[in-house]
C-alpha cells in the first residue's frame, strides 16, 4: 500500500504540520489545491464533531481483525491518540461562513468507457495469491464460523 | 477548508495512518467514523452484509410472470393471525448491470465464465491499484433513478464500506452510504387478479451504486473464491417499509424486474443472481404505531419463494407473539430453505454493524448536469406502469394488460401488431392464445419466431375480412410462426381462400347430400343433430375453406327443404 503511505504525509505536510510520525517519511510531491470558490449548498449528513473521544485501542484492534499483545497496544495507544489530537487543530478552522463539500475538485470528471479491456499478465496475479488451486483461490473455512 | 473536506481529509488520514502502524499491513483504522453519521436516517438500517454463497437454483423456470399460490395449511395459519396482526415489509434488492466492463476496471463480465479469468489489479485489490468509474454505470443509475421516480443527487459520491471476507479482495467495498444517486422515489404496479387485484404505489427509499463481492464457494474443510463477480457494478434498490403481505413483496420484486428489463440495465434474472432481494420483516398488533423486531431473510431465488418466505415469517413471528413469545423474535438473518419451505436462522446480528464508512478517497465526486438528466429522461422507453395504464385505456382486460405488459417484447410485438392495423382484442387474444403457447412449446421467445407483426396483423384482417377461414388462420398461422413468409403467399400458394361463393358451396352440399341418403332420411326423421355430420362433411370436401356461416345457412336451407 504504498500509495496510501505518501498520500497521507502529502496530506499532513500541506496542513504544515509538524507530527512526530511513527514511520518512516516518504518522497512528498506539490499537493493540488484543496479549497474550491464555488461553494454549493448541500445537507451534507456528516458533521465534525468539535471533540473526538480517546480511541479504544482493543476494539478498533478487533474491528480490523488484528490482534495486539498487551505491549503493543501501549505502545500505539499514544501515538492513535497524539493523531486524533492533531485532528483536534483542524477543528479551530473557522468553518462558520463555510458551505459544505463532499468531496475535493478534481479536475475534469474521471470516467471511463464501457469498453473492456483484458488484462494479461494473469501469471503474475496469481503468482501473488497465498494459496491457489486451479481454478480457485483458496481460504479457510469461513462458514458457521463467526 | 470545508466541512465535508474536512471530514474526508480526517478520515482519509487516519485510514491511511492506520495502514502505517500496523506491521501486518492491514486495515487498521483508528477511529469509529459511522458513529459520526449515524443520525442519518435509515442509512444504517438498510447496511447488509453482502453474503455471496453460490446461489441455489431454485427449481421455478426462467421468467415467472407471476406468483404461485401458497401452500393452504401455511396460508390459514397467517390468516388466523394476521387478523390481529400486521406485517411490515421493505425489500433491498440488488441489480447487477448489463455492463460490458466492471464498475471500476475495464475488465469484462460474463456470467458463467471460468473462475478467476476476468480479473485485474484493480478488481483484486493489488496496492497501488486505482479505481476508474465506468460512465454506464452512473447513466444506468440515472435512468433506474428516473424510472423510479426519485430525487437525483446532482453531486454524490462514493464512499468504503470496510468488513472482512475472503470475497471482498480490498477489505472494503465502493459504495455510497450518506449521499446516494438517488433517493425518495416510488413504484407502481398492479396486483393479479387471481391475488385480490388492485393498484398499489410502495415507496423506494433510495438507490444507490457499488461493486458486487466476488462469489464464495463453501466445501469441507476451507472455501474457494472467484473473483471474476469483484467489482462488477450493481445497484442497491431500498424499499420504503410500505408491503404488508408475501404477494405484494413479490410483486414489487417483478415489477423491478421489469422496469429494469424495459431500461436494458439488466438481465434481471434471478437464478443467475442478477436481481437479488433481501427482505425485512417484522409484524406488530394492528394499531401499534412503532414496528416490531425485525427479521431479515436471504436466499430468495424467485418470485415465489419471496411471497412464501415472507408468509412463513409472517406466520411464524404471529404464533411466537400468540403463544406469549414475542420476546423470542430476536433481530437476525435467516435463511430461505428452499427444500423445507421454511426460514432458519443464519446468524444472529450483534448489533448494529460497524462498516466505518468513509469516502472514498481514490474517486471523484459524481457530478451530473441537469442537461445530462433531462437527455436520459428524454431517451427512457416507454415503462411498464405507463404501457398498462395506456393498455387499460385503450379497453383491454386487466388480465390482458398484465400479460402483454409483463414483457418488453412481446409489449412491442404487440404494439407492431395494432400500428399494422390489427382490431386490438384480436392481435391480444392471438399473441395470448396460440402463439404464447408455441413460443412455450418451442421454447422460443418472441423475437425469435418467424412471424412478423405486420403478417399478424395481415391474418387478422385477412379472417376478419373473410378471406380465409379462422380455421384456416390457425394452420397458416403456425405455418408462418415456423416458417416464416406472408399470409398473401401462403394463401396463394396454397390456394386457401375461403368460398364464399353460395353457388358453389350449395354444389358441395348437393354432392354430400346425395352421398348420404341414410343420414338424410334420419335427419329428416328427427334427428337433427345430423346436421353437424353434413356440415363436417361439406367442410371437408371443400378442404376447409367454405365459409362456415354461409355453408350452414344453406346446408340448413337444403337439408330442410322437401324433396
Amino acid at each position: 500500500m504504498a500509495m496510501g503511505s505518501s498520500r497521507a504525509l502529502l496530506i499532513l505536510s500541506n496542513f504544515k504540520f509538524k507530527p512526530t510520525l511513527p514511520f518512516a517519511s516518504s518522497s512528498l510531491k506539490p499537493f493540488p489545491p484543496f479549497i474550491r470558490n464555488n461553494f454549493r449548498t448541500r445537507n451534507f449528513s456528516a458533521k465534525t464533531s468539535s471533540s473526538l473521544p480517546p480511541p479504544d485501542l482493543p476494539r478498533l484492534a478487533e474491528t480490523a481483525r488484528i490482534s495486539l499483545a498487551p505491549n503493543e497496544v501501549e505502545e500505539f495507544a499514544p501515538k492513535i491518540r497524539r493523531v486524533v489530537g492533531w485532528f483536534g487543530q483542524l477543528q479551530a478552522v473557522d468553518l462558520d461562513n463555510v458551505e459544505p463539500a463532499i468531496r475535493a475538485d478534481t479536475e475534469g470528471d474521471n470516467l471511463r468507457e464501457d469498453v473492456p479491456e483484458t488484462f494479461e499478465n494473469k501469471e503474475a496475479l496469481m503468482a501473488s495469491v497465498p494459496s491457489y488451486k486451479e481454478p480457485y483461490i483458496k481460504v479457510p473455512k469461513v462458514l458457521n464460523k463467526e | 477548508m470545508t466541512v465535508g473536506r474536512l471530514f474526508e481529509c480526517q478520515s482519509f488520514i487516519l485510514s491511511q495512518f492506520s495502514l502505517l502502524c500496523s506491521d501486518k499491513e492491514r486495515v487498521f483504522h483508528v477511529y469509529d467514523f459511522i458513529s459520526e453519521v449515524k443520525n442519518h436516517r435509515n442509512v444504517v438500517l438498510y447496511c447488509s452484509m453482502k453474503s455471496s454463497q453460490t446461489q441455489t437454483a431454485t427449481q421455478e423456470k426462467q421468467q415467472p410472470p407471476k406468483v404461485k399460490v401458497p401452500q393452504h395449511a401455511l396460508k390459514r395459519t397467517v390468516d388466523k393471525f394476521t387478523r390481529d396482526y400486521e406485517a411490515i415489509i421493505g425489500i433491498e434488492t440488488h441489480v447487477q448491470l448489463s455492463t460490458l466492463t466492471k464498475a471500476f476496471c475495464s475488465c469484462p463480465y460474463n456470467y458463467g465464465s471460468q473462475p478467476n479469468t476476468s480479473i485485474c489489479p484493480i478488481c483484486m485489490g493489488l496496492p497501488g491499484a486505482l479505481p476508474v468509474l465506468n460512465s454506464k454505470m452512473i447513466e444506468f443509475a440515472v435512468k433506474l433513478g428516473l424510472a423510479l421516480n426519485c430525487k437525483l443527487s446532482l453531486n454524490s459520491k462514493f464512499d468504503r464500506k470496510q468488513y472482512f471476507y475472503p470475497d471482498l479482495p480490498k477489505g472494503y467495498q465502493i459504495s455510497q452510504f450518506d449521499i446516494p444517486i438517488a433517493t425518495g422515489g416510488y413504484i407502481d404496479l398492479d396486483i393479479p387478479l387471481e391475488f385480490g387485484g388492485g393498484h398499489k404505489k410502495f415507496g423506494i427509499t433510495r438507490v444507490h451504486m457499488e461493486e458486487d463481492a466476488g462469489k464464495l464457494l463453501h466445501s469441507g474443510n476451507g472455501a474457494q473464491v472467484d473473483l471474476n463477480r469483484a467489482g462488477v457494478p450493481l445497484l442497491e434498490i431500498v424499499s420504503e417499509p410500505d408491503m404488508r403481505t408475501g404477494i405484494e413483496a413479490a410483486e414489487y420484486a417483478a415489477e423491478l424486474q421489469r422496469v429494469v428489463r424495459y431500461l436494458g440495465i439488466s438481465n434481471g434474472n434471478m437464478q443467475e443472481g442478477s436481481l437479488r432481494c433481501d427482505v425485512n420483516v417484522s409484524i406488530r398488533p394492528i394499531g401499534q404505531l412503532e414496528f416490531g423486531t425485525k427479521v431479515e431473510i436471504k436466499n430468495l431465488n424467485s418470485f415465489s419463494s419471496i411471497n412464501r418466505a415472507i408468509d412463513f415469517e409472517i406466520s411464524r413471528q404471529a404464533q411466537l407473539h400468540s403463544q406469549g413469545q414475542g420476546d423470542h423474535i430476536v433481530q437476525e438473518t435467516r435463511l430461505w430453505e428452499e427444500g423445507a419451505q421454511k426460514t432458519v436462522t443464519m446468524r444472529k446480528k450483534e448489533g448494529l454493524s460497524d462498516y466505518r464508512y468513509f469516502p472514498e478517497p481514490d474517486l471523484p465526486e459524481v457530478i451530473l448536469t441537469q442537461e445530462y438528466v433531462d437527455s436520459i429522461h428524454k431517451s427512457l422507453p416507454e415503462l411498464p406502469e405507463m404501457k398498462r395504464r395506456r393498455y387499460e385505456n385503450m379497453g383491454l382486460s386487466m388480465q390482458d394488460v398484465l400479460f402483454l405488459a409483463n414483457d418488453m417484447n412481446v409489449a412491442e410485438y404487440f404494439d407492431a401488431t395494432l400500428s399494422s392495423g390489427a382490431d386490438l382484442k384480436l392481435a391480444a387474444n392471438w399473441i395470448m392464445g396460440d402463439i404464447a403457447a408455441y413460443m412455450k412449446n418451442e421454447k422460443l421467445s418472441i423475437n425469435e419466431i418467424k412471424l412478423t407483426p405486420k403478417e399478424l396483423g395481415e391474418l387478422i384482417a385477412s379472417i376478419k375480412g373473410g378471406t380465409i377461414s379462422g380455421k384456416i388462420g390457425k394452420e397458416i398461422l403456425f405455418e408462418l410462426l415456423a416458417k416464416g413468409g406472408t399470409v398473401k403467399g401462403l394463401i396463394e400458394e396454397k390456394d386457401l381462400i375461403q368460398i364464399n361463393d353460395p353457388v358453389e358451396i350449395g354444389k358441395m352440399i348437393d354432392k354430400v347430400i346425395s352421398e348420404n341418403p341414410k343420414q338424410l332420411e334420419q335427419y329428416r326423421g328427427g334427428k337433427t343433430k345430423l346436421q353437424g355430420f353434413f356440415a363436417g362433411q361439406v367442410m371437408k370436401l371443400s378442404k376447409g375453406k367454405a365459409n362456415p356461416g354461409l355453408l350452414n345457412k344453406i346446408l340448413l336451407e337444403k337439408l330442410n327443404a322437401k324433396s
